[in-house]
């Protein structure tokens, strides 16, 4: 399975990777969504985003509507994670497409929860 | 409701208590309020993100140089002498202020925008702003305060 | 592993004699883990010379703050989606067709901790079937845990863990730091004080009974005798659900074990020992 991470912050895009990573995605990285869509267009493909709400140039409300916008991309899973923590936000971002959404901070196991509720993940419970 | 009065410094401990707890130690007990008496940051380095209230704040961060590489690399998860680079702390320290500028924004009653992070030795805030409120704490011992200002 | 052996031994004899819930050997690593936010908070310098402070003191508030961080879960929303598909799927459905008197459905939420579970059954069933009249029993033996299930309010990190995005926006609001569930949807649930050693709940059968990652506790003797209690509470037709992941438990001859999807449900076999 192929994760892309979309977050102006480094640090951020790493700390999400590795959580993937852990949980057996191959992950590629992207500093905001112009980059990622680039990539998009360029053909690569993955099966599930995390995208960060506040970056430049694009940020990540515009490119979950661009990405929902294309029937090619359908198959894509689009998680929010952000620091926009009000409800009318998630409503927001939920309206422009994405699947799901996770509020920084967060944890690891809040990561793999929602992966888990969109079924990416295998199915194994472990206590 | 104006910023002052929906976020105080209790609320400002709470959040970071949170935040911390989940992203950087990963358990709680490791941030504290400071014990009291004199707190002097020697060296200091200034993370904030402004915030786009009526009149505008501003959520900042402040600590000595080497409490913020050490932030970075509980942050990054990495042991305690892996070299992290000006880069590095420059980064994690603005996301830091990124996580906790979003989350006290959510305390407001209205949705405004904040600014991208910015990270310096050199406070922002001395010239013109006015402090409206802060929380002063001690993370592993080392002092760390979070100021909320109206600028 | 840092704590002795001793320590271990005398924490576990405390926790199954108050709780019934027995902590294997492998189980170590969580007595540290659970014990060490205590020990740091006091002041102590490990887990070994907190836990020798409660040998010599008769039982008090300290002994019960232990035995609670032991037998408290990681709880988490929908914690096992399957379940949820079962009970929305099939066990609601299989109820309402068989309705002879329309009266409310009665579920309870055994092991329920600070609310998560009954919750997000509300939810479930609030979205997947509004015109139902729901009543919801939960219960746990922890006052702290059913202090927080009553309220009602949950701070972020708990609300990223495991509900969904979807849910999050339909059912509940800001309050402060925190999100505060729906009126709507905390009426639907009564919490309660309950051993599961003990009689069971009063008020009449249930038609679900939630009993999820609460028999990986005990040892195989007590399981029985909760298993036994609950199939006396359980309403003819009703369905026993446990974890996804308990599948391998042996509930013994009084349940018939039915598959679901990827699941299972247990409902009473009326041929089988009690």
């Amino acid at each position: 399975m192929r994760a892309l991470v979309v977050d102006d912050s480094r640090t951020m895009r790493r700390i999400v990777a590795d959580i993937l990573g852990d949980l057996g995605f191959d992950t590629s990285q992207a500093g905001n969504g112009r980059e990622a869509l680039d990539m998009l267009e360029a053909g690569q493909t993955f099966d599930v985003a995390c995208i960060d709400w506040n970056m430049p140039v694009m940020d990540g409300l515009e490119f979950i509507a661009a990405v929902r916008a294309q029937h090619e991309w359908s198959g894509l899973t689009l998680i929010m994670v952000t620091t926009e923590g009000e409800r009318d936000q998630v409503v927001r971002a939920l309206a422009a497409g994405a699947h799901e959404y996770l509020m920084k901070p967060f944890t690891p196991d809040a990561l793999a929860s929602k992966l888990g509720l969109l079924g990416l993940l295998p199915v194994e419970e472990s206590l | 409701m104006s910023i002052t009065i929906a976020v105080d410094a209790r609320h400002i401990t709470a959040i970071a208590t949170e935040v911390f707890a989940a992203m950087i130690d990963r358990e709680t007990g490791l941030l504290t309020p400071w014990p009291g008496g004199p707190m002097t940051v020697a060296d200091p380095l200034h993370a904030w993100v402004d915030l786009c209230t009526v009149p505008a704040s501003r959520l900042q961060l402040t600590t000595d140089a080497v409490t913020a590489a050490d932030l970075t690399r509980a942050f990054l998860t990495l042991g305690e002498a892996e070299p992290v680079t000006e880069a590095d702390v420059v980064d994690a320290f603005g996301e830091l202020a990124n996580v906790l500028g979003g989350s006290i924004k959510a305390l407001l009653p209205e949705h405004v925008a904040h600014t991208l992070p910015e990270v310096s030795r050199q406070s922002p805030s001395d010239a013109g702003a006015v402090r409206l409120n802060e929380a002063r704490l001690a993370w592993r011992g080392r002092p760390l305060v979070i100021s909320l200002w109206r600028i | 592993m840092t704590i002795s052996a001793g320590t271990f031994t005398f924490v576990a004899d405390l926790v199954r004699r108050r709780s019934g819930v027995q902590l294997t050997d492998d189980k170590e690593y969580l007595v540290e883990a659970r014990l060490q936010p205590i020990v740091r908070q006091i002041g102590l310098s490990g887990v070994d010379e907190y836990v020798d402070t409660l040998r010599t003191v008769p039982y008090g508030a300290e002994h019960d703050r232990v035995v609670e961080a032991l037998t408290t879960n990681e709880t988490s929303w929908f914690r096992d989606f399957t379940t949820f598909q079962i009970l929305i799927g099939h066990t609601v459905p299989a109820l309402v067709h068989d309705r002879r008197v329309s009266r409310p459905l009665r579920v309870w939420s055994a092991g329920c901790s600070t609310g998560q579970e009954p919750y997000s059954i509300a939810m479930a069933l609030l979205d997947a079937a509004p015109g139902l009249t729901v009543e919801i029993t939960a219960t746990d033996i922890s006052q702290e845990a059913l202090r927080r299930g009553r309220a009602g309010r949950y701070s972020q990190l708990e609300i990223n863990r495991g509900l969904p995005a979807a849910m999050l926006v339909r059912h509940f609001t800001r309050a402060g730091t925190e999100w505060e569930l729906s009126e709507e949807v905390r009426s639907k649930v009564t919490f309660s004080r309950h051993n599961l050693l003990d009689t069971p709940p009063p008020g009449g059968s249930f038609d679900i009974i939630f009993l999820c990652y609460v028999l990986i506790y005990f040892g195989p003797e007590t399981r029985r005798e909760v298993l036994c209690r609950v199939r006396s509470v359980l309403a003819p037709g009703g369905f026993l659900l446990l974890g996804a992941a308990e599948s391998v438990i042996d509930v013994g001859d009084g349940w018939d074990r039915v598959p679901v999807g990827r699941g299972h449900v247990y409902q009473v076999n009326a041929r089988g020992a009690a």
